[in-house]
């Protein structure tokens, strides 16, 4: 029932995020919105609902599989850009090869150090 | 005999009226892509993913059904996207605590990386001669499905292209992290964590979580903040250029 009940909760904050959608003409995906709003539910009670986390964790691991149907359509729908191939690998593969780069570059340049506990990959390197 | 034929022949387009069989396709190819890529020692040019979407794309051409029948059946599965949006909640509200200590170099990089992910990949294609549309489903191929959507519709994006892009991406940036923060000599699992979210979204943070939990957390941190970022500035940055 525990699943039932943070199933019930997570879809009352997808129509609560609807809803604020709606009514303030947000540019988001109402997800988004509900996903923001149970985030500040959870800071002003200072805690995690049970029955929230208990469901969140498959339907977190499921993204992955969400992702799959859409992608079979492509292999229909593939003539359609038949001549746009070119363009659109290169920007995908060579966009993100680049932007992986620069977040790297920028990450190290501007994240503090690492101290000891926080870091058990870099441990392995210590003499 | 002949009657038993025909109603044998007729039985793939029954089994789509309802939602069962897409459904039940789904799951079961997903299933077999893990078994296979088990099998194939994890090959990290094709995830999972990948080789389940080639299943299905199989077996919808094999029978005597259209990517519409599937797609009706499969739309059905994709209504969970909504409810799993809300449920990043929990990883986010988790890593408030790391977001709190580390807010100043986070909030000064990871605009800006979420910028560049969609910046380069527009910039390319637009200069390669791609029209608006593909600009639209390429824009948020660093997000995380849910909200990519959502966006890729609020811009007239194809559905299925960004379906595609998000995959390609996924698969690139885990690639690309691996490969550069090699070359980089990277080993702060936070920063591989960030680099992965920021960029290869669900797929990424998926391929961090193998890696270790500080990764897998920062990843996961990443993929929200690059989602909520990207999806309050990209339409309005858009609608400024169109």
């Amino acid at each position: 029932m525990s699943v039932l009940r943070g199933f019930l909760w997570l879809l009352a904050f997808l129509l609560l995020g609807q809803t604020f959608v709606r009514l303030f003409h947000i540019p988001m995906p109402s997800g988004v919105i509900g996903m923001l709003l149970l985030t500040l539910w959870f800071g002003y009670r200072g805690r995690m609902n049970p029955d929230v986390v208990h469901v969140s964790q498959p339907l977190i691991a499921m993204l992955a599989l969400l992702i799959m149907p859409g992608v079979v359509e492509i292999f229909f729908v593939a003539d359609q850009f038949a001549d746009q191939w070119a363009a659109i690998l290169t920007a995908l593969i060579v966009g993100t090869l680049l932007s992986v780069l620069s977040s790297l570059l920028l990450m190290r340049r501007y994240l503090p150090e690492n101290d000891e506990a926080a870091n058990p990959l870099g441990s392995v390197d210590h003499e | 005999m002949n009657d038993w034929l025909a109603r044998l022949s007729q039985l793939p387009q029954q089994w789509f009226e309802s939602p069962i069989a897409a459904i039940a396709l789904t799951l079961g190819a997903y299933f077999f892509g893990i078994r296979l890529f088990k099998l194939m020692r994890r090959p990290i040019w094709c995830p999972p993913m990948l080789i389940a979407a080639i299943v299905i794309a199989a077996v919808v051409a094999s029978l005597p059904i259209g990517i519409d029948d599937y797609n009706r059946g499969a739309s059905w599965l994709m209504l969970l996207l909504g409810p799993a949006t809300v449920a990043l909640a929990v990883p986010l509200y988790q890593q408030l605590p790391q977001i709190r200590a580390l807010w100043k170099p986070i909030l000064m990089t990871l605009p800006l990386s979420a910028t560049l992910a969609a910046c380069y990949a527009v910039i390319i294609a637009a200069i390669m001669g791609a029209p608006k549309d593909v600009l639209a489903s390429l824009a948020p191929k660093s997000v995380t499905s849910p909200i990519a959507l959502g966006l890729a519709e609020e811009l007239g994006g194809s559905r299925a292209l960004l379906m595609g892009a998000l995959l390609t991406t996924g698969i690139t940036a885990i690639f690309g992290v691996e490969w550069l923060s090699r070359i980089l000599r990277i080993r702060d699992p936070r920063l591989i964590g960030l680099a992965l979210g920021i960029n290869g979204h669900a797929l990424g943070t998926v391929r961090a979580f193998e890696l270790g939990t500080v990764a897998g957390a920062f990843a996961s941190l990443g993929m929200s903040l690059t989602g909520a970022f990207t999806a309050i500035v990209l339409p309005l940055v858009w609608h400024f250029f169109y």
